[in-house]
């Protein structure tokens, strides 16, 4: 496998400073208030998890953000600049990349030609032709592969894969398009224990290289080693925010979601 | 080779004006655009060529070229139009699209000859120019359907609220499908009408709709070589099906209808599929074989082994 070179890549600001911003973002569905009123802010080199029972409207929120679902009220600013207005597919060449609940690959590309899907809005003319002339992946596709571990599988088709393995193409491809900002729609649900903690593990190492996160997921375990803070929702509203620790022992989120077992989580 | 060349040639031709018509339904079909408006651009395609070279005179290349630009820029207009369908809804807009022209054609008067339509196009126009035509959009074609651009493609048809978030402008991809779809149809209609030298709003009526889309379905719609397929099968099947006399149509149906419910990938996906076993098993073999013999070796002797161990690892893919 070739691999060549290509821009993209952007340096990061340092840790703390934010980058991502929602102000009172509210999503209304008829009467039904998916979101309702969600301030939260996104610090660079950092994991923010989004922490809720079923239809609490966390992915509902991921998609505001993201401007997959319209806003009914609020805003939404990256590096200070309000992008409430601007289409969802320029997100993407912002730096911003997301997977989604459900597994969402492709059926009829391989492994590889999923993964390179994610890093082809960075490519430039001359990185287009190598790659259809030469078959040259490029370097952050290669790096993608490397990290997510998906090399075995590369000319599979998704339908031939494990669902654990599945979720990773999934991370594979986000990667590959060398975000700042990579938000995960529960990445580690139908997966075995074994693989969810290599995932944590992997989210945990992205942070450390300065790749900022918003995590939701219900894993509470998982939530509390890998995130740096909490947001707690319920029916659309912000319930609580702050440490993981200080959030699941929260009496408020505990009757909402967790039950007195998550003390012992938080201790550990 | 030659005589075979000369009295096939009717049947030549239409081969690769098929063809061209199928590509104008099929690319649109590839980004998950279900329109029939390229059938109407045929249309627009094959009146421009004859008005143009009966009151004009131009070159075929003008005529034809002409009829394109017309019928791409059409088709972005159309595109804005319907731009909130999907699915059977801009089916059946496109579909009303190509009747509304058909019925256009029928009343322009001395412009476009009415019922009995225009005669006496005669140009420059030979097979050989239109089988280069045709192999140039192909080659066109086939490399939007190879790397980043037909992977998005591929998105866009797939899952395009993932598109979206992948950074591709879906509805820009929309529109562009649009204007490529007039393009080619335009092109078909215009060789279609200086070949024949004649055209009426018979030879442009829903016939084609119908034409086109047993094509795609029997060849294959998510490839070029689909609709190269398909556009072989049923531009001599006619000639080959002679004895079957009045029951043709019925074979038509037989063979669409298998088509549609068994092979849905086309005869292309069939033979996709068979390639892609060939290649893995072919694959497969050599790879547990080179396993065994390492084994084998180790086995013999563990020095060697170690030093294999010691050794930087170089990495074998299967």
């Amino acid at each position: 496998m070739t691999t060549t070179e290509h821009p993209g890549a952007t340096a990061a600001p340092p840790v703390g400073t934010t980058v991502l911003q929602t102000v009172d973002v509210a999503v209304h569905y008829g009467g039904i208030k998916a979101v309702d009123g969600i301030d939260l802010t996104l610090e660079s080199g950092r994991i923010l998890g989004i922490l809720g029972p079923n239809g609490s409207g966390k992915s509902t929120l991921l998609g505001a953000i993201t401007r997959l679902v319209p806003l009914t009220r609020g805003r939404v600013l990256l590096d200070g600049g309000d992008y409430s207005r601007t289409p969802a597919s320029r997100l993407a060449h912002r730096g911003i990349a997301r997977t989604f609940q459900t597994v969402r690959l492709l059926p009829d590309l391989t492994v590889l030609e999923n993964v390179q899907l994610g890093a082809d809005l960075r490519l430039d003319r001359a990185s287009r032709w190598r790659e259809l002339v030469r078959r040259a992946v490029s370097a952050p596709v290669a790096e993608a592969i490397e990290r997510t571990g998906v090399g075995d599988v590369l000319d599979l088709r998704p339908g031939e894969l494990s669902y654990g393995t599945a979720r990773r193409v999934e991370i594979a491809r986000a990667l590959a398009g060398r975000p700042r900002v990579l938000m995960l729609d529960e990445p580690t649900a139908g997966m075995n224990q074994p693989e969810r903690i290599e995932v944590a593990a992997l989210l945990r190492r992205l942070r450390d290289e300065g790749l900022t996160q918003l995590l939701v997921e219900h894993d509470v375990q998982m939530m509390v080693d890998t995130c740096d803070r909490l947001l707690a929702m319920n029916q659309g509203r912000h319930v609580a925010e702050g440490a993981p620790g200080d959030v699941v022992r929260d009496p408020t989120v505990q009757e909402a979601y967790l039950g007195k077992r998550w003390n012992r989580a938080a201790d550990q | 080779m030659n005589t075979w060349w000369l009295s096939n040639q009717i049947l030549i031709q239409s081969t690769f004006i098929s063809l061209l018509l199928a590509l104008s339904i099929q690319v649109p079909l590839r980004a998950g655009v279900f329109s029939f408006a390229g059938i109407g651009s045929y249309a627009i395609g094959a009146y421009t060529a004859a008005i143009l070279t009966i009151r004009a005179q131009v070159a075929p290349v003008v005529a034809i070229g002409a009829g394109v630009l017309l019928a791409a820029v059409v088709g972005y207009l159309l595109a804005l139009l319907v731009a909130r369908l999907s699915g059977l809804y801009l089916g059946m807009a496109t579909i009303s699209f190509t009747l509304f022209l058909g019925v256009l054609a029928t009343n322009g008067g001395d412009l476009t000859g009415g019922a009995t339509g225009l005669f006496g196009a005669l140009s420059t126009l030979t097979t050989e120019h239109v089988i280069a035509i045709t192999v140039v959009v192909l080659v066109l074609l086939a490399a939007s359907e190879r790397g980043s651009f037909g992977r998005r493609v591929d998105a866009v048809r797939e899952d395009p609220q993932l598109a979206v978030s992948l950074g591709v402008d879906v509805v820009r991809v929309r529109r562009r499908v649009f204007v490529v779809s007039g393009a080619l149809g335009a092109c078909a209609g215009g060789m279609n009408t200086l070949l024949r030298t004649t055209v009426s709003p018979e030879t442009v009526g829903f016939h084609l709709v119908v034409t086109a889309l047993t094509i795609i379905i029997v060849g294959g719609a998510m490839s070029w070589a689909g609709a190269a397929i398909g556009a072989v099968i049923f531009t001599w099947l006619p000639s080959i099906l002679q004895f079957v006399g009045e029951w043709q149509l019925l074979v038509y149906g037989i063979v669409v209808a298998i088509a549609a419910v068994y092979v849905p990938g086309g005869l292309l996906g069939l033979l996709q599929e068979g390639w892609r076993r060939m290649r893995r098993r072919g694959r497969r073999l050599p790879a547990e074989g080179a396993v065994a013999q390492t084994q084998a070796a180790a086995a013999v002797d563990p020095e060697k082994e170690l030093a294999a161990l010691a050794a930087p690892t170089t990495e074998v893919r299967p």
